[in-house]
């Protein structure tokens, strides 16, 4: 603002909604004014014109503040003026609130007292090698920590044969029963309707050559194989896997696995074994029971729209799986699932820290990992047959 | 303080010398060497963040220490075999902050599962111990209930009558009055006091509830997070009255004013 337009006002001087600018002899005087709210986006709208009276009067030596023209205020004040004394302090230059009332002083001081340093965002050479040396610190604890965990698992396992496991027979039956009897419902409704699907899909493929009743082959020889084990350990990756890594996380985050300690009760014997193992039996058996009742859904297909007779497509299907390797094949798998999914979930619950954040991401990770590495076995089971000739 | 000032006792239950104890890179005690007599209770007393939960932590065998032993009845905790570590656990019992009860049992079997897993008790009679035990601390007739269906005082009731159930010489208590209100507070310390006196249990217990230490401590010994060590040792009000350091007795005496936080 030029001093032709308002005479009264020297150079840099200014009267805006939230302050009034006066320069007087080498320092400068802020009045500060209006209604000072959380709500009213005040600290926002009155720093845009604090920079603006403070670039226009970098040849002042002070600035000082007062209040005699507020009509009200609350924090938004205090954020306000400790942004200005931060800003002043960066540029040489004094901050004088003697003006201000005694309450706003107060709280001034307080908010002031202690900073923290701004932690460096800027790239620099020497922060990128210890990133990639934090980082790979981390992965090899991840794997020296997976390690032991098995490890572990394996005495624990092998002191179980020798009678001297401190696991209890009623904790299996139990794991046994929330592993296999519970997860009865929702693996016969996801079995029945994937083998439906496929027998719908490649009933379509299979008419084009007049060979429909192939079907029973496809859907059977598919369940026992591949669909059964893989539906069964996806369901008890996100059932069973996830409960282990939230039950085992939530024991972590009460103390609870401490307690066990300081009795001298080994958590992976007490809490680890039983889970998995009663995974690592009933997931052998789910498998056995979704492949039936996939067979079933493809049977209800075979002759509800394509009009086979019953005993025609049981037939079929038993000429399909003549070799029980097939069915062998897919158990053997179903064993590698379970195993997989009931270590991973109590890794990842014993894992977790000692928030409820982490145990959250505990439970997230469980399930994702358990997943990538069911796929990432079930292929390399699939390669292993083909080479030794097993399929 | 000063060296005839230093207690002496003929048989320590707890004895901790030179303990070093960091996380990591990073140091939270060094030195640290105490002892506890039969049938006392010792109160570690601190500031936040002084270590007394870290501490405990290298008691009870939860955190192994960088350096120096911790020596129960002159067995050393942590230098001991899975055999004679597992003996010596045996000794002690530990109350947690929240009880940390298992919460997937009933209260009647929180307290039998170490009897249990240590004695060769028939199970008729480990039951038996083990509500003894729950009406020993008032919790007759709560034998079934769960842990999520107690109230605070009534959880930490149930972690101390679990905590003794193998009769253990020593019990370490972690803020125990952590979370409660002032009625349910005193009543745990006067459990603390009557067990001390009746059954002669020694006892460690983390707190800095100064109405509490000035209740049932017998001895207390104070860490300094600035100095990461023992700062001073003695009986909380001697402490309150004398000690040379002035950060102990802003602390005992809670006065801010002399001291900056």
């Amino acid at each position: 603002m030029s001093d032709k337009e308002t005479p009264l006002k020297k150079q840099g001087e200014s009267d805006g909604v939230w302050m009034t600018f006066r320069r007087d002899g080498d320092e400068g005087h802020c009045v500060i004014k209006g209604e000072w709210t959380v709500g009213g986006g005040a600290v926002r709208s009155a720093s845009l014109e604090w920079s603006g009276i403070l670039s226009s009067n970098l040849d002042l030596r002070a600035f000082r503040f007062s209040a005699s023209e507020i009509e009200s205020w609350d924090s938004s004040l205090i954020v306000f003026l400790d942004l200005c004394r931060r800003e002043l302090a960066d540029s040489g230059k004094g901050f004088d609130p003697a003006g201000l009332p005694a309450g706003i002083l107060k709280l001034l001081g307080m908010c002031g007292s202690k900073r923290p340093k701004k932690i460096g965002s800027d790239f620099s050479l020497d922060a990128g090698i210890e990133f990639f040396e934090t980082g790979l610190g981390r992965f090899r604890e991840t794997i020296l920590g997976l390690a032991c965990f098995w490890a572990e698992w394996l005495s624990a396992f092998l002191l179980l044969f020798i009678g001297r496991s401190g696991m209890r027979l009623r904790d299996l039956i139990m794991a046994c029963r929330t592993c296999g009897a519970s997860a009865l419902p929702i693996v016969t409704l996801i079995s029945f309707l994937t083998g439906l699907t496929m027998a719908f899909v490649g009933s379509v493929q299979l008419e084009k050559f007049n060979a429909k009743i192939y079907i029973a082959d496809l859907v059977s020889l598919a369940m026992v194989r591949e669909m059964g084990a893989l539906m069964v350990a996806i369901v008890m990756a996100g059932r069973t896997g996830a409960a282990f890594a939230a039950e085992l996380g939530s024991m972590k985050l009460n103390e609870e696995i401490d307690s066990l300690r300081t009795f001298g009760i080994s958590p992976m014997q007490f809490l680890v074994l039983p889970r998995t193992l009663g995974l690592l039996l009933m997931t052998p058996l789910l498998t056995l029971y979704a492949d039936v009742v996939g067979i079933l859904g493809g049977l209800t297909v075979g002759t509800q729209v394509m009009d086979f007779s019953v005993l025609h497509y049981y037939d079929q299907t038993q000429s399909a799986l003549r070799g029980m390797w097939e069915v062998y094949s897919g158990l053997i798998k179903s064993l590698a699932f379970g195993l997989i999914i009931g270590l991973v979930g109590c890794y990842k619950g014993l894992g977790s820290g000692k928030d409820s954040a982490s145990l959250g991401r505990a439970v997230t990770s469980s399930v994702v990992t358990s997943v990538t590495l069911i796929v990432v076995v079930d292929a390399l089971f699939e390669i292993t047959f083909s080479f030794l000739d097993l399929r | 303080m000063k060296e005839e000032e230093v207690k002496t006792y003929d048989f320590p239950v707890l004895r901790v010398e030179n303990l070093d104890l960091a996380y990591a890179d990073y140091q939270v005690l060094k030195d640290v060497t105490f002892e506890v007599a039969d049938g006392t209770c010792l109160v570690v007393m601190g500031g936040s963040g002084c270590g007394k939960s870290t501490l405990l932590k290298a008691l009870i065998g939860l955190l192994p220490p960088r350096k120096g032993n911790v020596l129960i009845r002159s067995d050393d905790l942590w230098s001991s075999e899975f055999e004679k570590r597992a003996e010596i656990l045996r000794r002690f019992g530990v109350l947690f902050q929240g009880g940390a009860l298992w919460s997937s049992m009933t209260l009647l079997e929180n307290v039998m599962l170490p009897l249990e897993t240590h004695t060769d008790l028939p199970e008729s009679e480990v039951g038996q111990v083990a509500e003894y035990k729950l009406s020993l601390v008032g919790l007759a007739g709560f034998e079934q209930f769960y842990p999520s269906q107690l109230s605070g005082g009534m959880k930490k009731r149930a972690g101390l009558a679990r905590a003794m159930a193998l009769d253990p010489d020593i019990l370490f208590f972690d803020e125990p009055s952590a979370g409660l209100d002032p009625l349910t507070s005193r009543k745990l310390d006067d459990l603390i006091n009557e067990l001390k006196e009746s059954l002669g249990i020694t006892f460690v217990v983390v707190s800095h509830d100064l109405s509490s230490i000035y209740e049932i401590a017998d001895d207390s010994i104070f860490l300094d997070s600035n100095t990461k060590s023992l700062l001073e040792r003695g009986d909380p009000a001697w402490l309150a009255e004398n000690s040379v350091h002035e950060h102990v007795r802003s602390f005992m005496n809670r006065d801010s004013s002399t001291d900056q936080i």
